[in-house]
């Protein structure tokens, strides 16, 4: 607890911190002529933040920073493209976490446990366990270091649902009915009809994300460590069986209470209706908060309330692949029988340096890493929308008041942050995929077998068996056992 | 001294026109074609600050043709319908005799061979459709590929040739009509791609009234694989007409206007004095038009990346896309499989066009 | 518009009959300003959606279609402002790039591309195929020892090209199968045919091998390669098309093949070559793939831009986008209106050809 106070107090005297670091370090200039190369997406929206604050560093330590920008979808490739042969142009990327995995198996990452283990002010302790132990590790190696955090967590309406007369879903079954009471209400007051359920289900977006967030309940109860991808002896997949089958079943039924061009709508469309005003139920990161309270975008500040992700009170019997409903043995961390597994799809933006990068330029980018994700600096960021920054430090939903001032009603910021608190201290929850391939076993495989089902191409029988069988060949190409331990690190497992 | 220079500049201008040309080209393709050749027969991982590739031989080709991809890449293939195998055996009876009637004649082997592939490919391509699309199952992306190719070119050349002989005409306000049909073609494709994106948008796009107003409101062009491959051709060609457009303007721009003139005097109508006398002259720019576009539509990717991602499931997915989602995985030994495969009916479909069109207009030309 | 003429006593027949020579009919006029102003129509709404929703709020992007600005929503500059006001170095950085590499790389292109046409229209070229075939068994024996052995890539090309050459004199005469013009010329279109995510990791090598990564010079010259092809293609025929006996005449009065060329072709096909220029311009000024790897700040220019205002999982933001798509189109616009004079006077060609 005592950290918590220390970090409250850095968050509310930030401004004067900030002032006061600035005047001890001017005396030193430490990194005088150096220069950081960093590569990120386009701002404001994560590159905004950097550019602003890598002057303050440079103010403080003499390192310039450069903040150079390719657009999101490019941006893995460019990276990968630039280590990987030699170029080294490129000293700090900042990307989507789950992303370093490939770059680590290439050993193009420099190790910062060093630096991680001997620098008091990042506040290792009060980054949430999730994000500390498994986000910004690989192989046990700390080779990132968070700067935003990310899950999915459920929307919904406040001011539907009380009229309705109906609670917050617990499972996503009680989710389905909310949303068929919901779908077809004026929403937003403009006379249209709007809809139970927003889901993005656009191909080659975000709904793989979704059907994660969505089966991770179903499937892992024994938290954390357990998994929701493979099988940890055999690395057979754990996708063919009635958790996977209930997830996709559910993920089209979802479809009945939603827009008709759902299937064509990632992300961005699916906030822009959230946004508008005509969503009861939505799915997403922690953005809507932030997004929800601005008001050149939101007609809904104030209307929204956050939990954690729906759970189950089903769980996959791993013995027979068959869902059986859950006992106190079985589901250890459910909360009144319902068994929740929030989900950390995509894992949030974190900054990592490049192995080959000058050692000097490489402790100079580890300093400015660290200063980025500092409380004093990260507690006011996450409640900026703008900034694309969503909280990831337990002092920054234990704080209200950053929040209140960012413009959230109290109720609505306690709502809210709580939701994030319930999700970051779960010990079950979910851990996205972090092994070699990532990449091909989702964005392949995993996309476009969940595409064709939603499109009515396949069956859910005949979806599950593609991605099992996908699954294994990228497996056995990769090497099986490699992979079994990748696949266990990444999930914590030592032995 | 500068005349002795210009006389050797002239001596040497046969190869000084065409060197600076073949020299750039030559460097610039003939190294990524070769990589990109290796990549396609080996598998590359990073492994310790590079790239390590593995020979694999032709697995990655396998995997397209005959193994897990195949339904990705050439379709589902299920049980082929009476239908179906009537449309195979007449292909395959018309190939035939194609090649007999060449056989009579004077035969060169690199002929022969080159019209056995292209046979062969042809063949191929009619039994994949036959087996796919009519017998009632899914086609893959290389059908899909077929489909933007040929029917896209076909609408385009058609209406852009239409507008070109329009605008030919002695009509008020010609520089506004000829700039405005070529903006499109000026608009980044990127961009082309968002702004359809926004106008097929049946939620908020601009024509979401209309379509509630009709009934439609429940219904989504994207789930339906035709409806979607559909919007996907009419943004194509919308960037594309232009093109085609501004390169016949300038063709019918050079038809001698007296010649013209003369057919009018002899009581041509404007239909005779078109197929007499305009388009053998446009007849050589048209095939290159032709020729230049479909090259380009076989490699169309901006556009079903950016309005459906390829979607419904894979029903837009087009051969460029395919293998630009697997080089962004990063798989890219099967992206550079796939980028051979499009490389190969390219050419073998573009070489038969080339040979059995355009030489042929050249050689009756000239 | 239809092979049997229509007779002439009829009110129909007279509706459709041209006044005179160059004239056209009531109907014909009817017909051909519809089709005109229905096409226009077609082509200018998607347009007119791009500059409405630049001048829209995000909210009134998301909430449903609003059509007429000051009369179903406030037009609002914020979109403009960020792009002009707040990020003008940020837009003119590669705006300014993007004049530059776009301009000569097609000035570029032009010269050299239709250079090349013209000769291939006019002089017979007959490189042997066995020479083609050692050429290449060079090269990919090269690419095998820099890809595979590691050997330097200097060293393997000097090595290659000695090679080759020692061979190419040595057996060239023994090669009798030669291929023509037509063949060169498909060759070079046919570099056209593998798509660039194939070819765009090996082009990057190339370029971090000499050095050029995140230049203009780099972006230049390739665009001017990729584009060639199209150049030496359109502008085959626009000069297939020249009488040759003009150029005769200037030969027999002693004039050198390149005075021929400037000053008697080339401004005879300049319809052509406007036309011609306007699309590899366009093409050179709209291309992303080689932009995004060969560029990474310095050089970055103006389609990376609109790329960049899909935010990804922060979605579109279409306003900014749609006010980079404008300000794109502008100076292609002028560029247009500059050569489409040209273009009109093409009509001038038939009348020296007659």
């Amino acid at each position: 607890m005592k950290i918590v106070t220390k970090s409250v107090l850095t968050a509310l005297f930030g401004a004067v911190a900030l002032t006061g670091a600035t005047a001890v370090a001017q005396a030193q200039k430490m990194y005088e002529g150096i220069e950081i190369n960093l590569l990120t997406r386009p701002g404001p929206v994560i590159a905004g933040r950097l550019e602003e604050r890598g002057k303050e560093f440079e103010a403080m330590t003499g390192a310039k920073i450069n903040v150079a920008s390719v657009p999101f979808a490019d941006l893995f490739q460019k990276l990968l493209t630039d280590w990987a042969t030699g170029t080294n142009s490129i000293d700090v990327g900042v990307f989507a976490s789950g992303w370093a995995v490939e770059l680590a198996d290439g050993d193009l990452l420099a190790d910062l446990s060093d630096f991680v283990a001997n620098d008091p002010d990042l506040d290792l302790d009060d980054i949430a366990p999730y994000f500390r132990e498994f986000n910004q590790k690989i192989n046990g190696k700390t080779l990132l270091i968070t700067i935003d955090g990310d899950f999915q967590m459920l929307y919904y309406r406040t001011d539907v649902l009380d009229e309705l007369g109906l609670k917050p879903p617990k499972t996503w079954d009680e989710y389905l009915e909310v949303a068929a009471a919901a779908h077809g209400k004026d929403m937003n007051g403009d006379g249209v009809k709007d809809f139970g359920s927003c889901m993005f289900k656009k191909r080659n977006a975000q709904s793989f994300y979704a059907i994660m967030s969505i089966a991770a309940p179903f499937v892992q109860t024994q938290g954390t460590s357990q998994g929701i991808f493979f099988n940890i002896e055999t690395m057979k997949p754990m996708v063919n069986n009635e958790a996977w089958a209930a997830a996709l079943a559910f993920f089209k039924e979802s479809g009945k209470y939603g827009p008709p061009e759902e299937l064509n709508h990632d992300i961005g469309d699916t906030r822009a209706l959230v946004t508008s005003g005509r969503c009861a139920l939505m799915l997403d990161w922690g953005d809507i908060g932030p997004l929800s309270i601005d008001e050149t975008t939101s007609k809904i500040k104030d209307l929204v309330g956050a939990s954690i992700l729906p759970g189950s009170t089903k769980v996959l019997d791993w013995e027979s692949g068959k869902l059986v409903p859950c006992d106190a043995k079985r589901c250890p961390h459910a909360i009144d029988g319902v068994n929740h597994a929030p989900f950390a799809a995509f894992g949030g933006w974190s900054g990592a340096i490049n192995a080959k990068a000058d050692p000097k330029v490489i402790e100079a980018a580890y300093k400015f890493l660290s200063y980025m994700s500092q409380a004093a600096q990260s507690n006011y960021d996450v409640t900026q929308g703008w900034t694309g920054y969503n909280p990831y430090r337990i002092s920054q939903f234990e704080t209200i008041e950053p929040w209140v001032e960012a413009g959230f009603s109290r109720e609505s910021a306690e709502n809210y942050l709580g939701a994030i608190g319930d999700s970051l201290n779960s010990p079950n929850m979910a851990s996205d995929m972090r092994i070699p391939g990532t990449q091909r076993y989702q964005g392949i495989i995993l996309d476009r077998e969940l595409a064709r089902f939603l499109a009515g191409e396949v069956t859910a029988e005949q979806a599950l068996e593609n991605i099992e069988a996908g699954w294994e060949e990228i497996t056995e190409e990769f090497g099986r056992d490699g992979q079994l331990s990748m696949y266990k690190s990444s999930l914590g497992i030592t032995n | 001294m500068p005349s002795v220079f210009s006389e050797w500049l002239d001596r040497q201008s046969r190869h000084l026109f065409i060197m600076p040309a073949v020299i750039m080209i030559l460097v610039f393709s003939i190294f990524p074609l070769i990589a990109s050749a290796i990549l396609a027969l080996s598998r590359v991982r990073l492994r310790a600050g590079g790239y390590k590739v593995t020979f694999v031989g032709f697995a990655n080709f396998k995997k397209q043709i005959f193994g897990s991809e195949q339904f990705h890449f050439l379709g589902t293939f299920g049980s082929i319908s009476l239908l179906a195998w009537a449309f195979t055996i007449a292909v395959g009876a018309l190939l035939i005799w194609w090649l007999l009637r060449y056989l009579r004649g004077p035969v060169w082997w690199l002929g022969l061979i080159g019209r056995l592939i292209a046979a062969a490919v042809l063949f191929g391509i009619a039994f994949m459709f036959a087996a796919t699309l009519l017998s009632g199952t899914q086609i893959g992306t290389l059908g899909v590929t077929l489909f933007y190719v040929f029917v896209g070119c076909t609408v385009q050349f058609a209406i852009g040739l239409g507008l070109a002989v329009v605008c030919a005409q002695p009509i008020r306000g010609r520089t506004f009509f000829r700039v405005v049909f070529f903006l499109p073609l000026m608009i980044t494709p990127i961009g082309i791609g968002y702004a359809f994106r926004m106008l097929a948008d049946t939620t908020k796009g601009p024509f979401a009234p209309l379509w509630q107003m009709v009934g439609l409101g429940d219904y989504a062009w994207v789930t339906s694989p035709w409806a979607a491959r559909f919007f996907i051709i009419v943004a194509d060609s919308w960037q594309w007409i232009p093109f085609i457009f501004v390169v016949l303007l300038a063709a019918l721009e050079n038809v001698p206007r007296d010649m013209v003139e003369a057919g009018h005097v002899d009581g041509a109508s404007h239909s005779q004095i078109f197929r007499e006398i305009t388009w053998p002259q446009i007849a050589p720019v048209a095939a290159t038009v032709i020729l230049i576009r479909v090259i380009e539509a076989f490699k169309l990717v901006d556009l079903p990346n950016i309005m459906t991602a390829g979607g419904p499931g894979i029903a837009t997915e087009s051969m460029t896309l395919h293998a630009f989602f697997a080089w962004r995985a990063p798989d890219l030994g099967q992206s550079a499989a796939i980028s051979y495969l499009l490389l190969f009916v390219t050419v073998v479909l573009c070489v038969s066009f080339f040979n059995l069109v355009i030489l042929k207009h050249r050689s009756a030309q000239g | 518009m239809q092979s049997t003429p229509l007779p002439k006593n009829t009110v129909l027949g007279r509706f459709f009959e041209p006044p005179g020579i160059g004239k056209m009919s009531p109907g014909g006029k009817v017909i051909v300003y519809g089709v005109l102003f229905s096409w226009s129509a077609f082509v200018l709404f998607p347009l007119y959606w791009v500059v409405v929703t630049s001048l829209k709020l995000p909210i009134d992007v998301n909430a449903g279609p609003v059509y007429l600005p000051w009369v179903d929503f406030t037009p609002n500059l914020h979109a403009w402002r960020e792009l002009l006001v707040t990020g003008l170095g940020k837009t003119m950085k590669p705006y300014f790039n993007s004049i530059v590499i776009a301009l000569l790389s097609t000035s570029l292109c032009a010269l050299i591309g239709s250079m090349a046409a013209y000769a291939l229209v006019r002089i017979e070229y007959k490189p042997k195929f066995g020479t083609i075939l050692l050429f290449v068994l060079a090269m990919v024996a090269m690419a095998v020892a820099v890809g595979v052995a590691g050997v330097d890539w200097r060293l393997a090309a000097a090595v290659a090209g000695a090679i080759f050459v020692l061979l190419a004199r040595t057996l060239g005469r023994r090669f009798k199968r030669s291929v023509a013009n037509g063949d060169i010329l498909f060759w070079m279109i046919s570099q056209r045919i593998l798509p660039p995510v194939v070819t765009i990791i090996p082009v990057y090598m190339m370029f971090q091998n000499l050095r050029m990564l995140d230049t203009h010079a780099a972006l230049i010259l390739s665009y001017t390669v990729v584009n060639l092809p199209i150049v030496i293609w359109l502008m085959y025929d626009f000069f297939a098309a020249v009488p040759i006996e003009l150029e005769e005449s200037a030969q027999l009065d002693g004039a050198s093949r390149l005075t021929i060329f400037f000053e008697i072709v080339l401004p005879l096909a300049r319809a052509g070559l406007a036309a011609t220029t306007l699309l590899v311009l366009i093409l050179a000024w709209n291309e992303y793939v080689l932009a995004l790897f060969l560029s990474t700040s310095k050089a970055q220019t103006m389609p990376i831009l609109v790329a960049a205002m899909n935010a990804g999982e922060k979605g579109v933001l279409w306003w900014t986008m749609c006010v980079v798509i404008i300000i794109m189109i502008i100076p292609v616009i002028l560029m247009a209106l500059v050569l489409q004079r040209f273009i009109a006077k093409g009509v001038l060609t038939g009348a020296v050809k007659g």
